[in-house]
């Protein structure tokens, strides 16, 4: 993470951070019971965004710069023409948006979790046959030496025929006396 | 340093880098690793942190390009519609791949007997598959025995498989009705405690490096255990040349510190796993006056057909919530169904599908890859029908090999330590383009069979270059090749290439897990043959 002990948000003067809550409520404003984005971009979170990617502040300082004027959709057509800072300026308001917890409650976005792996269980698709059904269609691979579909000889044709075949001979049915 | 040279010097600490490094050093070799980047710790990995997507965007992008660190060299891609992705530390790209484990396939090995194009490979499937066993069980390896897609095993992967998750299931479901063939992914990640790491928890943050150490990375599975044996790792070291003497044998290589220190290491064999954009870099600034058009370029061929797997995307949207922004990335499912030649489709060879994990709400909320974007009112409809309710096919096309793709040096571009940068010339092969439009028509078919109400295209994605590949091609013909079926160079008999250079086809299969096969193969016979190696005296 790129991080700094000064503000960035300070750099902002506060012409530019009430273009940028302009241009976050253009994007993203209150509808279908969400919030805006002006309303959840709060300096906090914009400052919570340039902390982790000071890069980007350069480019939004420059997408919001005055001579563009105060009408929002003239502002985005000019920013066409410059696809970078453009964007940084929604990459700010996106993530500044969707890193809110209130914001991520309402989407039902928890963050990435960890979630146990229960490799012990048996997958709910071996129990269903769908990889019976695989196995039932016999091979894919291509066999090099006849350029055809490659025929194997006593294929399991289910996975319970399969797994039976490689258990280790000390789990499968003899009590291992015979490995003394 | 030490005063006498080392046996071995590796160029680059990534996956086939440490396979050769903890081979050798078994073995007993004195072996040497010059790195350019540097270790990484994983606690601090992005992808557990608030910051993800914002990170992941920036200095944990997979484009050297974006990240522009410090341990990144720059690459001029302005000519290809792909650019090439990679990662430069101890570990190498293993930090940041996916993690997916698919073997090539038999037919890759023999696309001009079967297929009338391109060429054979020197070595086959049956001769490699110890050494896919063998790094099987040094990565640790996750997956469901008995994939009909390939020729029955006799060793099973060491760990069972990875959950596919509610949309590996509807896909599932929908090729068993279609009667196509699918099956969960072979993975280089944990899914139980394995040699000493723990095991995946699903967080979908592979690309950003594992918080967990689930993933396989060689920083992990085999930089310890090499250095535990005496092998010596350089981090920091950016190599600008490989020197010979008179003899034409490589004497060891010229590289330079993090404060612009020049330094030489000696050696007496040189072994290069670079990838196939920085290797060939590496051979072609190592020119000298017996060799004025690079080290080992006899054959013409160092930097030529360069393949890169022409990537699309087919992203289906479902009604009911999937949880699909969680799962190993890494793929959950494949489907090889439409892998072999049909001369029907209208061209040869063919594509290897993965289907993935679809990304967080930054990731879905901003401009798609395809250019899609929902500003306004409509876009938390965008966002909740797209959050978590998708399945993705990738969809890697072979790429068939071209001497007009290719890497060359740069004759304006230099790195920071002031090397010229390699410039990538590429172009998506007609064959490619039609057999990327046939699986897309078929991806297509499976996500309406399993249910999608919408389904979206991104046909030739740019930042997809993962598999680097071809550019010092193996071949027993001297005149046709760069290495030989050792991966020993034919014109430098101490000097290898271990890394996807050596590849003389592409395959349609992500191919880390046969780059390193092969690469333990190269220093199996290194170990075999080493009273009958020629060194500088």
């Amino acid at each position: 993470m790129i991080a700094t002990d000064a503000d960035p948000i300070a750099t902002l003067d506060a012409a530019a951070r009430e273009t940028f809550a302009g241009v976050a409520d253009h994007l993203i404003p209150a509808a279908s019971d969400m919030p805006s984005a002006g309303e959840v971009v709060t300096p906090d979170r914009l400052r919570f965004v340039l902390r982790s990617r000071a890069d980007l502040l350069e480019p939004i300082r420059t997408a919001l710069r005055p001579e563009l004027g105060s009408d929002v959709r003239a502002r985005l057509e000019a920013l066409a023409g410059e696809p970078a800072n453009l964007a940084a300026l929604q990459l700010a308001i996106v993530a500044g948006y969707y890193t809110d917890k209130r914001v991520r409650d309402l989407i039902g976005y928890p963050g990435q979790m960890a979630i146990e792996v229960k490799s012990w269980l048996v997958p709910e698709y071996l129990e269903e046959g769908l990889i019976d059904a695989v196995l039932a269609r016999g091979a894919v691979w291509r066999d090099p030496s006849t350029g055809q579909r490659a025929v194997v000889e006593n294929q399991p044709r289910t996975y319970a025929e399969r797994f039976a075949e490689h258990v280790p001979e000390s789990e499968g049915g003899s009590d291992g006396g015979d490995r003394a | 340093m030490v005063d006498e040279p080392a046996d071995v010097l590796i160029v680059g600490a990534g996956a086939s880098g440490a396979v050769v490094a903890k081979r050798l050093a078994e073995a007993g070799f004195r072996v040497v690793c010059l790195e350019q980047g540097d270790w990484h710790d994983r606690a601090d990995y992005p992808g557990n942190k608030l910051d993800w997507e914002l990170q992941a965007r920036k200095d944990w992008a997979t484009s050297p390009n974006i990240r522009g660190l410090a341990q990144d060299y720059p690459i001029v891609e302005d000519d290809s519609p792909v650019s090439p992705l990679m990662y430069n530390a101890v570990g190498g790209s293993t930090i940041i791949f996916a993690g997916a484990w698919p073997r090539a396939l038999p037919s890759d090995f023999r696309v001009r007997s079967l297929d009338g194009v391109a060429d054979d490979w020197p070595i086959d499937y049956f001769e490699l598959l110890p050494y896919f066993y063998r790094t099987d069980r040094d990565f640790g390896i996750s997956g469901l025995p008995g994939d009909p897609a390939y020729p029955p095993d006799t060793e099973d992967a060491p760990m069972p498989p990875l959950p596919i998750g509610a949309a590996g299931m509807k896909v599932a479901r929908a090729h068993t009705k279609l009667g196509w063939h699918w099956w969960p992914e072979f993975n280089s990640i944990n899914s139980a405690p394995y040699d000493g790491r723990r095991p995946c928890v699903q967080r979908s943050t592979c690309q950003s490096g594992c918080n967990e150490g689930a993933k396989a990375s060689t920083d992990l599975t085999h930089w310890p255990k090499a250095i535990a044996l005496g092998a010596r790792l350089v981090t920091g070291a950016r190599v600008r040349r490989i020197e010979t003497d008179a003899s034409g044998l490589a004497t060891g290589a010229t590289w330079i510190d993090r404060d612009g220190a020049e330094h030489f290491e000696a050696a007496s064999v040189v072994v290069l796993a670079g990838n196939a954009i920085g290797t060939p870099r590496l051979l072609l600034l190592s020119a000298g006056p017996g060799h004025p058009d690079g080290l080992a370029n006899s054959s013409g061929l160092v930097g030529k057909r360069l393949m890169m797997h022409p990537f699309a995307n087919v992203a289906g949207l479902f009604d009911e919530p999937l949880l699909s922004w969680q799962g190993q990335f890494g793929d959950l499912i494949e489907s090889l169904e439409f892998y072999e030649t049909d001369a029907r489709r209208g061209f040869v060879r063919g594509a290897r599908w993965g289907l993935a994990p679809t990304g967080g709400p930054v990731n879905t909320a901003l401009p798609s890859r395809a250019g899609e974007q929902v500003w306004g009112p409509e876009h938390h409809e965008h966002v909740r029908t797209h959050l978590g309710h998708g399945a993705n096919w990738g969809l890697f096309a072979e790429d068939l090999p071209d001497e007009a793709n290719r890497v060359t040096l740069s004759g304006s571009v230099a790195d920071a330590s002031g090397i010229p940068a390699p410039e990538i010339h590429y172009t998506m092969a007609d064959n490619a383009r039609r057999m990327l439009d046939f699986h897309i028509e078929r991806a297509k078919e499976s996500m309406d069979a399993a249910g999608a109400y919408k389904i979206e295209v991104d046909r030739l994605m740019r930042y997809s270059g993962w598999h680097l590949l071809g550019t010092a091609r193996m071949g027993d013909d001297p005149g046709s090749s760069v290495v030989d079926r050792w991966n020993r160079a034919h014109d430098v008999p101490n000097l290898y290439v271990v890394d996807g250079s050596c590849f003389v086809t592409s395959s349609g299969v992500n191919p880390t897990s046969t780059i390193v096969a092969i690469a333990l193969r190269a220093a199996d016979h290194m170990v075999e043959t080493r009273f009958e190696q020629r060194v500088p005296a």
